[in-house]
């Protein structure tokens, strides 16, 4: 077993593109998230009153989907290119529905220079897409990157 | 005596701007980082610390935990947010917000909440606004 290079901010470069695997997102994933987040709104759990709703079905939490892109993504870059979270800015688009599987396409858009000496700040924008195509999240998000010592 | 039962949903018509919410406290804990690591399949942080996300998770639920019937969300549009500490396993949360505005749509309203997440020594921890869509009171 043999440790990474080291990837430093200086190494990153601005439109690097990533593109994740896929995940259905399942029954199960929308449970465990509901109760580890304590978020039980009938959106996400009451499959009779959404049959009633614009979605027809539970959806999954729009922080659900976030967090698992956040682990699809990581699954294909270099742990400091989504290094510690300094800024996101999201939208959700769509629903994800049980059952639907989503994949990530991400590309680093911008740099600079870090609040603190030693750091940098990249930006990575990405996009959520489902199993038709449709993009159901989208946003920015900001990664502290250590810089290459000097 | 019977007292007329309490608002069971508050909808768009009832929200208030500028009213701040305090939820109570949530300690966070080993479970909570290996639970949301093995969900999400993110790379795990260094021992000890918290994913950066979870706390914005775990901020939602503890908004239903506020002594306020829950808000009729029809939608979470959007977000943008700040992380300003770190957090780490031990550290026990709590959530801040207030809707700072409001805005009538064709179908429900478009409310903008302020929510802070602070740590047991007071210190914000991660902030910054959310965008919900919200359901407008049913007609009598």
């Amino acid at each position: 077993m043999s440790a990474h290079p080291a990837v430093y901010f200086e190494d990153i470069p601005v439109g690097e593109e990533y593109a994740s695997p896929g995940r259905t997102v399942t029954e199960a994933d929308v449970v465990i998230f509901a109760g580890l987040s304590g978020d039980y709104n009938v959106l996400h759990t009451d499959a009779e009153h959404m049959k009633a709703s614009q979605f027809g079905e539970r959806i999954a939490h729009g922080l659900l989907g976030l967090s698992i892109q956040q682990g699809l993504l990581d699954r294909v870059v270099t742990a400091q290119v989504t290094g510690p979270l300094a800024a996101v800015k999201w939208k959700f688009k769509g629903p994800i529905k049980i059952g639907d599987t989503i994949h990530v396409e991400a590309r680093v858009t911008a740099k600079r220079d870090g609040e603190q000496p030693g750091w940098g700040v990249v930006t990575v924008a990405r996009r959520v897409v489902n199993q038709r195509g449709e993009t159901v999240q989208e946003g920015e998000t900001d990664h502290l990157v250590g810089r290459r010592p000097a | 005596m019977s007292p007329s039962p309490p608002a069971s949903r508050v909808y768009f018509e009832d929200v208030q701007t500028g009213v701040p919410l305090e939820t109570p406290g949530m300690t966070l804990t080993e479970t909570h980082a290996a639970l949301f690591n093995s969900l999400s399949s993110a790379r795990p942080g260094e021992p000890g610390t918290i994913p950066d996300l979870l706390p914005l998770c775990l901020s939602s639920g503890l908004g239903w935990r506020v002594p306020q019937p829950p808000l009729v969300v029809l939608a979470f549009m959007g977000f943008e947010w700040r992380f300003l500490k770190p957090t780490r396993i031990g550290d026990t949360i709590r959530s801040v917000s207030k809707t700072v505005a409001k805005r009538s749509m064709r179908e429900g309203g478009v409310v903008i909440e302020e929510r802070s997440i602070l740590n047991q020594h007071g210190e914000i921890v991660q902030s910054g606004r959310l965008t919900l869509l919200v359901a407008k009171r049913p007609a009598a």
